[in-house]
């Protein structure tokens, strides 16, 4: 069983807006005693829709911000009065990636190094290595005003890892890259991962979760609502039925009785612009052969089929009420 | 669980949240404490009203004899402790200062030969015969104790033509029995200052980390230092400040050697040195508010601050950081500017004291760290650029150029008539004007280059006492610090 390196227990956050006297004049419950488990080595993604909480609770996990109640514990210390012990374990990457434009990236990682009480020539070293790793050595000269939106992320993850941290927390590392960037970042992740490295990333981009992570959880309203690791939702979306998209003619609703009588196929009507219509049907993978044949027996035109997989995106929607 | 309870619970839940400043706290409290056995020794030792005791006396004119009358016995001695009021230099009898055998009312005596290089001193009130010229002996403002006899006799006057006998009571003191009351008060000053250090000593030992956080404080610095000095907007700022108050300097310095009636006319070097201050503070104000814009506000735009938390470093140290680099950014500039200002006026006029110049330049910085502080609050609070160049343009228009408009409108409103000439030498108005100045860091920065022109801290300039300058020099630049680190913290309850 994997250690749990990080866990958040029955955290509670709540926004508060005050007057000029200090009276409370709104709030808002960003996290409702969420609890939450991050094991050492995995790829945790945390996934949920806007205002679901995630940010918060990525600030929470970093210091930026303080919950109000519960425990958040890394490698069995709470973090509570133990803030700076942590910081120096936790690289982060923030969704807007923020550097000093008038740096180049040697001084960016000079400047951020010297916060963990690091040598001038362990960092150039460190800095030197990780460059190269992520592509940004024949730019480390160069101010980062001049800098891509991918190469900031770039530096930006250089220096998340510039302490060699145990845990990287990263909130939508994807966004704005490239595809030519997001694959690179993936291979970086995977990369560090296989070194120990624990990750723990938000995202919108299920495919990347799908791709990257070990591990989903997802959050809704301020608690988590599901959590499992990609290797059981994987297998969950395979026992579920596929769906096929056809678009036929002639398709009755006696022929959609057939069919939900004889094999259990759910058919959904979804729309019919005068050619044909389109019609989606949920079946187990075994029946694909005999749909076909069924259909073109009782006379039905089809001009073609669409297989479309369930995939983590249902799961996501479904658990969140979205359709 | 009644409100005393709960009251008593939370102030002890309160008290062990703050462990780490027991010693600081405890000292502060012995502090107090040792300053009320001061107060005390000086009430219990010293009649520290002497104003009171001139007012008392009794002035009975019965025909041709008159007699004036003190509540004490002749012969009883009292030891005073009181402010110079007047300049004792200007107070020693001169055969050509007046006229033998004239009676003054103000003095209540009569005019003798015998006075000549006797001194009449002016002490809270009271007046006390000196025997002994006591120029460049003692200075006005100076607090002194002064063991005074009270003595008895007769003398006669002219009045209008009628021959009038005085029998009259008076205090006398001889020079030895004078002395500066700081050679009491820096035994207990000492003591003060020995028990709170050794409870800030033993605070800060408490404090987790305090190596790793001052050593990112000084790495904060030299980044913004090294990010401000190099900004086109403060280089042109310093420039145009460094002509502005080399300019002062030279005009102060000028205006030393120009004719004493005219209203411009600045009297010694040390008074053209307090005057320099005002410019000093005038144009590093709007330095301050110059290098705080930028601070907090475009880091939270460019989004620089979120990694930035994300640092082992504390939220305190972050803001003391800025504070000491931003400080450093204003200071350099404005040290180079005070040099050559000072080198101005020194060149155009005369020198002044040397304890002066240090003040100048140290208590400088210091009100130039208040001043960055102070904008770091509003930083930190607004939530647009334009928020914060608003407010540090309000307060720099309170401070440096309407705070005198405050101080009539606040004077007019206790009853002091501004309208009438010489108001300002009105004790009133100047007890008023000295005591709004200590809510005014630039007024205080101005009160503590005057005081420490003297030779002693035993000063009362205008009702404010020296430590009392010296006390909120200090708490200015801490409170300021306080406020800004407490604001940012804040931010980490959302």
């Amino acid at each position: 069983m994997t250690q749990n390196l990080l866990k958040i227990e029955n955290v509670k956050k709540t926004y508060r807006k005050y007057n000029l006297i200090g009276k409370e004049i709104s709030k808002f419950s960003a996290l409702n005693g969420l609890n939450l488990n991050v094991g050492k080595g995995q790829i945790y993604g945390f996934l949920g829709p806007n205002g679901a909480g995630k940010t918060t609770t990525i600030k929470c996990i970093i210091g930026i911000l303080e919950a109000d109640s519960g425990n958040i514990i890394i490698d069995g210390k709470n973090i509570k009065g133990n803030g700076l012990y942590f910081k120096n374990k936790i690289g982060f990457l923030p969704e807007q990636v923020g550097l000093y434009g008038r740096l180049t990236a040697k001084e960016s990682l000079q400047f951020y190094g010297g916060f963990y009480n690091l040598s001038d020539n362990l960092i150039e070293k460190r800095g030197k290595a990780l460059l190269a790793k992520l592509g940004l050595e024949k730019d480390s000269n160069r101010r980062v005003s001049e800098y891509s939106l991918g190469m900031k992320k770039r530096l930006a993850l250089c220096i998340a890892l510039l302490n060699e941290p145990e845990i990287l927390v990263m909130d939508e590392p994807t966004s704005g890259l490239d595809p030519r960037g997001v694959k690179a970042l993936r291979i970086v992740l995977k990369d560090l991962n296989k070194k120990g490295l624990t990750i723990i990333l938000s995202s919108h981009v299920l495919t990347e979760v799908q791709e990257i992570c070990s591990h989903v959880g997802i959050i809704n309203n301020g608690k988590l609502i599901r959590e499992e690791s990609i290797d059981g939702i994987r297998k969950e979306i395979e026992k579920k039925s596929i769906r096929l998209l056809l678009k036929v003619k002639d398709f009755s609703e006696k022929i959609s009785k057939e069919l939900a009588k004889n094999k259990k196929i759910k058919s959904i009507k979804q729309k019919n612009n005068g050619k044909h219509e389109e019609i989606t049907l949920e079946l187990k993978e075994e029946n694909i052969p005999w749909i076909t044949d069924f259909l073109v027996s009782k006379g039905i035109q089809i001009f073609s089929i669409e297989p479309q997989k369930n995939s983590l995106e249902e799961i996501f929607l479904k658990e969140t009420g979205g359709d | 669980m009644g409100l005393k309870d709960k009251y008593i619970l939370k102030s002890k839940d309160s008290w062990n949240k703050k462990k780490t400043w027991h010693p600081l706290i405890m000292s502060l409290v012995l502090v107090i404490s040792l300053a009320i056995i001061h107060k005390a020794y000086w009430v219990s030792t010293t009649e520290t009203n002497p104003d009171e005791i001139w007012g008392n006396k009794q002035i009975t004119k019965n025909g041709n004899n008159w007699t004036i009358d003190f509540e004490e016995e002749v012969g009883d001695s009292i030891t005073f402790k009181g402010i110079l009021r007047t300049a004792p230099k200007f107070e020693v009898y001169r055969n050509d200062t007046f006229v033998p055998g004239k009676y003054s009312e103000g003095e209540a005596l009569v005019y003798s030969e015998d006075l000549y290089g006797k001194t009449m001193l002016n002490v809270s009130g009271i007046r006390i015969l000196v025997n002994d010229d006591l120029s460049k002996q003692f200075f006005v403002s100076e607090i002194i104790t002064i063991k005074a006899t009270l003595v008895s006799n007769v003398s006669t006057f002219d009045n209008n033509g009628e021959i009038i006998t005085l029998v009259r009571e008076g205090w006398v003191a001889e020079a030895e029995d004078i002395n500066l009351s700081s050679s009491k008060d820096n035994y207990f000053f000492t003591a003060e200052l020995l028990i709170f250090f050794t409870g800030l000593y033993l605070s800060l030992k408490r404090v987790t980390n305090l190596r790793e956080q001052t050593g990112l404080v000084w790495h904060l610095a030299k980044f913004e230092l090294k990010q401000g000095i190099k900004s086109p907007r403060m280089i042109v700022l310093g420039v145009i400040f460094t002509l502005f108050i080399i300019g002062m300097g030279w005009l102060l310095g000028d205006l030393q050697n120009g004719d004493p009636e005219s209203a411009f006319f600045v009297q010694n070097a040390n008074g053209a040195l307090q005057q320099l201050c005002f410019f000093v503070f005038f144009v590093v104000s709007l330095a301050a508010i110059g290098v705080s814009v930028d601070s907090f506000h475009k880091e939270r735009q460019a989004n620089t601050l979120n990694i930035l938390l994300a640092k082992p470093i504390n939220r305190e140290t972050i803001v003391i950081g800025k504070a000491v680099g931003l400080s450093l950014v204003v200071g350099i500039p404005a040290l180079v500017a005070q040099i050559l200002g000072l080198m101005f006026m020194i060149n155009a006029g005369d020198f002044p004291s040397l304890s002066g110049i240090i003040a100048f330049i140290v208590c400088g910085q210091i009100m130039i760290f208040t001043l960055v502080c102070f904008q770091l609050c509003f930083a930190i609070a607004a939530r647009s650029g334009t928020d914060v160049v608003m407010y540090g343009l309000g307060m720099w228009l309170l401070f440096a150029v309407v705070w005198n408009l405050l101080i009539y409108a606040i004077s007019f409103a206790l009853g002091i008539d501004v309208t009438a000439d010489d108001f300002e030498n009105d004790p009133k108005f100047q007890s008023i004007a000295s005591h709004m100045g200590m809510l005014n860091p630039g007024y205080v920065y101005q009160f503590a280059v005057g005081l420490l022109t003297h030779r002693t801290l035993a000063i009362d300039l205008e009702g404010i006492p020296g430590w009392l300058i010296l006390l909120a020099l200090v708490l200015w630049p801490i409170t300021c610090l306080r406020t800004a680190t407490k604001l940012f913290k804040r931010e980490v309850r959302g």
